[in-house]
């Protein structure tokens, strides 16, 4: 990815690469400006795009899919019990630690 | 009166993909690397219920209005639908770390507003809703932080890494696997064979070395195909 101004193709290639590798960052941290714009501007790179993840889907999602769903039901369980207790602490009894808001401090502060 | 249902029997649709499959044999490279032959649909219809028992059952426990209960009911619901869901999302990002981040997320917020899922009756129109109302949300999310840094605007990003819904993208697992399958079956021997190199985990200039061309050739080549397999693909895309 070191060409600065790639033509759609090659932009194309790269994005599919990046898709299929996992590094999808990198290839994002590699655009140029013109780069970007090239994107941007071209209907078919957008076609093209949604080829290549059905690609990557039907090609490669079988990776993902070997996890265990039991251990990530856990996983999924521990962050609902998290949202459960965020939500069961009251707004109020949150606000007791000492932090106030800007405009409460602003308000109680003396004009000079 | 015609109720607007129409109902096939089991063995007539077996009787035509065989006959399909006859005529139009699916490229050895499917059969072997991409999982073989795809499921059949037991019925074709305008109002077709492809859900199994157990994911109804878990949909139902989600909602319900007391929170504890639903969330006895999550597990079965993962279990029911992290295949799929994982297989989705892989599309999008292409890492499973990523993917598992994402999907804790997706069925944390299907725990709490599980509104959208009531009406689901089809394992196409679930994953559908999912998509548009919870994981685009959160793939939305996960580049955003890098926004700053790039030439891109918020919204290529968004278009990037969490499209609209596109044809294909409305399009089961089993039945992409099966047009692409047949997409390829019609493609020219070089531009089936770029493909299906790139699909075995290649390199482009390994691609070229292969093909004895140049790397330019062969990201032009593979542009142009991937534009004619999206061609071609759409036109095995089912209507709604």
């Amino acid at each position: 990815m070191a060409d600065t101004n790639r033509k759609i193709q090659e932009l194309l290639s790269d994005y599919a690469g990046s898709l299929r590798d996992g590094c999808l960052p990198v290839f994002l941290q590699s655009l140029t400006r013109q780069e970007g714009k090239t994107m941007t501007c071209s209907d078919e790179f957008w076609e093209a795009a949604e080829v290549v993840r059905v690609l990557n889907g039907v090609g490669f999602a079988d990776k993902a899919a070997i996890a265990d769903a039991g251990l990530f039901a856990s996983r999924v369980d521990a962050n609902v019990a998290s949202r459960l207790k965020k939500a069961k602490s009251s707004p109020r009894a949150r606000r007791t630690n000492g932090t106030r808001s800007m405009t409460k401090t602003q308000k109680t502060e003396k004009p000079i | 009166m015609f109720s607007g249902k129409i109902y096939v029997t089991y063995s007539e649709v077996n009787a035509f993909y065989t006959r399909a499959e006859a005529s139009l044999p699916l490229p050895g490279f499917i059969r072997r690397n991409i999982g073989g032959e795809p499921e059949r649909p037991r019925k074709v219809g305008s109002n077709r219920r492809f859900m199994n028992r157990r994911l109804r059952n878990a949909l139902k426990g989600l909602t319900a209005p007391d929170d504890d209960r639903r969330r006895r009911a999550m597990e079965p619901f993962v279990r029911e639908t992290f295949q799929i869901f994982i297989r989705y999302l892989y599309r999008y990002l292409g890492n499973e770390v990523e993917c598992e981040d994402v999907l804790e997320d997706v069925y944390a917020d299907i725990w709490e507003n599980p509104d959208r899922l009531q009406e689901v009756d089809s394992e196409r129109q679930l994953l559908r809703t999912v998509y548009l109302y919870y994981m685009r949300k959160r793939l939305r999310e996960v580049y955003r932080r890098m926004n700053r840094h790039l030439y891109l605007s918020q919204n290529d990003l968004t278009n990037l890494t969490a499209p609209e819904l596109g044809t294909l993208d409305t399009m089961s697992q089993s039945e992409l696997k099966h047009a692409l399958g047949r997409a390829l079956g019609r493609l020219k021997a070089r531009e089936r064979r770029t493909i299906e190199l790139w699909l075995e985990g290649m390199s482009v200039r390994a691609i070229a070395n292969e093909l004895k061309t140049t790397v330019g050739a062969v990201k032009m080549l593979k542009f142009r195909t991937i534009l004619k397999l999206k061609e071609m693909m759409s036109e095995y895309c089912p209507e709604e």
